[in-house]
């Protein structure tokens, strides 16, 4: 049986659901999957970084992918930096090819999470970002809006010493889990007026929490519950469904990824579709173009890297991590042609 | 050797397989106190137990937090030792620079490399994260150091790497420094396409490696 032609967003949305769809769909979420490259800068002449801290400019960009043959969705923000500073960290913006990074810390202990300021909606970058998903909203097009929240885990680190952090993850567990709880609320609070803002879908990357750094036994007590916290807050808002990348080995977290409640999960290059296909049944399969050979190899050689994620079972075609900014738009369009060419026989026969 | 002095390495590098920073400090304190030879003390007890330790982590018996506890305890210890050093006893030591690349400021990759080389001999500058390529060859230059070692966790910074090993061939560098990669995004692939020297997945494989490579190319000079 054939499915007729789908729009952008309703591929997106029926491939997240593992319904019926007339091929995979394309995309890169943005965040800490970065999909922003140079060369997109020079054809819509919006550059890093004036476009992280200006929602007209980051729409434009994000846009900019999309018609120019890349990704097949719109996603903003550019960074992983947001959430932190509006909890007082200082974030150095980059440069055109650098991405924007933490470069001071506002506290020093778990103990300290107290001296954290809530993030707030109503100014500096949060406010930037639920701006641009305005913009995109407005245009009202058929293209998927996915935004972009930076894991708990990941969040936290970034508001003090990540070797501190994670030491103290052992050591002071209790208040540990009080930060946490601090972070995550406030993460739900911007992941909430993103939603609101327009955007269709929630992608959280942590690159911070997964299994490879924690180990199974602190994956499942500091990253998986305070995860499911912010899909569960929101779950019931998000048009589209939830989307969590995971970065590295998932070897020994596999159990549990079957209890995150993301409707969705992406991986690394480093982890087989194949065996996280066979260990993770409860979900849509996103990946895992390498983002090496994204950047470093020919158009062929990411043709063929792309049929073989779509053949061993992938439902959403994606980079398997965050791009280099200086890939080339040649590569990336490869990557969409792939898609476009291949009925997804594999994803219908395995529903009929 | 004594039985006393046997036990006492043998507590000093379990001290820093259990984690416990007191009693590492405890050990080394009575270590001293009984005159033995505290570079002893450092290279076949704590070292020991570092060594231990990463070999817990790659087989994934320890994770990152664990691995950090263990160098806390590792360090606890030296800091008792080392001021008891006389310096005439210590090998000569090749000298390292490590750092992770412009653009990122994720360093825990770095930290537990710099640890691990540490252990295995090195004298190691580290020059912090978010490091532009230029840095790199400045120091290396005045240190006259033998080893860089370039980390990042991002695969968006992972170009920087190729930056720094063009730079220090522009300053005829190149054959003078063993050049190591490392950090999650990174692979043998990409560290032989850039033109590194060497790789690990994981630092304390990574030290040893070091080590073999510097000695290797101070050999192939002399």
């Amino acid at each position: 049986m054939t499915i007729k032609s789908l729009s952008k967003k309703e591929r997106l949305f029926r491939a997240i659901k593992r319904e019926k769809i007339d091929r995979p769909p394309c995309i890169c979420p943005g965040g800490m999957m970065n999909m922003i490259i140079e060369d997109i800068m020079d054809i819509t002449k919006v550059e890093w970084p004036e476009a992280h801290r200006d929602a007209e400019m980051m729409a434009k960009l994000t846009m900019g992918v999309c018609e120019n043959g890349g990704f097949e969705n719109f996603g903003v923000p550019f960074c992983m930096t947001v959430e932190a500073e509006s909890m007082g960290a200082t974030v150095g913006l980059g440069t055109k090819i650098n991405e924007p990074r933490v470069i001071e810390y506002p506290i020093n202990s778990v103990t300290e999470w107290k001296n954290l300021k809530e993030l707030n909606l109503n100014k500096g970058r949060t406010k930037v970002v639920l701006d641009a998903i305005k913009i995109l909203k407005s245009k009202n097009s058929d293209v998927p809006i996915i935004a972009n929240l930076v894991g708990p885990v990941s969040t936290a680190s970034s508001l003090m010493e990540p070797v501190d952090y994670y030491k103290e993850l052992r050591k002071k567990p209790k208040e540990a889990h009080e930060f946490m709880e601090f972070v995550t609320k406030n993460l739900i609070c911007f992941a909430k007026a993103e939603i609101e803002a327009g955007a269709d879908i929630l992608a959280i990357s942590d690159p911070s929490g997964t299994g490879e750094i924690l180990g199974p036994k602190l994956f499942a007590e500091f990253a998986a519950p305070y995860l499911n916290k912010i899909v569960s807050a929101i779950k019931n808002y998000t048009p589209g469904g939830t989307i969590i990348h995971i970065c590295g080995k998932l070897k020994s977290v596999y159990g549990i990824l079957n209890s995150l409640d993301s409707d969705v999960i992406s991986f690394d290059s480093i982890a087989n579709v194949k065996e996280v296909a066979n260990n993770v049944n409860n979900k849509a399969i996103m990946g895992n173009v390498s983002t090496l050979a994204l950047e470093k190899s020919s158009p062929d050689i990411i043709k063929n890297l792309s049929r073989g994620c779509i053949k061993s079972g992938v439902n959403i075609l994606s980079p398997a991590c965050g791009i280099g900014p200086r890939t080339k738009l040649e590569n990336i369009q490869s990557m969409v042609e792939v898609a476009k060419e291949s009925a997804s026989e594999n994803i219908i026969l395995k529903l009929s | 050797m004594s039985h006393i002095k046997e036990k006492l390495l043998k507590d000093l590098a379990e001290s820093v397989v259990d984690m416990d920073e007191d009693n590492a400090v405890d050990i080394a304190n009575d270590f001293i106190e009984r005159k033995y030879d505290p570079y002893e003390g450092i290279s076949n007890g704590l070292a020991i137990g570092m060594d231990k330790a990463g070999k817990l982590y790659e087989e994934e018996e320890y994770y990152i937090p664990e691995l950090l506890m263990c160098s806390d305890a590792m360090y606890a210890g030296m800091d008792v030792l080392r001021p008891h050093l006389k310096y005439d006893e210590t090998d000569e030591k090749y000298k390292a620079v490590v750092g992770v690349v412009e653009g990122d400021t994720h360093d825990i990759g770095k930290n537990l490399f710099k640890i691990m080389l540490e252990t295995t001999g090195f004298e190691v500058y580290d020059l912090g994260r978010d490091v532009p390529p230029n840095e790199f060859i400045n120091k290396a230059k005045e240190l006259g150091a033998k080893l860089i070692g370039l980390s990042t966790l991002m695969t968006t910074t992972m170009d920087n790497m190729e930056i720094v090993i063009n730079l220090l061939k522009e300053e005829g560098m190149r054959d003078d420094v063993v050049v190591m990669v490392g950090g999650g995004p990174i692979s043998q692939n990409f560290a032989d396409k850039i033109g590194a020297d060497g790789y690990a997945p994981e630092a304390s494989r990574a030290a040893r490696l070091a080590k073999d490579l510097v000695r290797g190319k101070m050999n192939a000079i002399v």
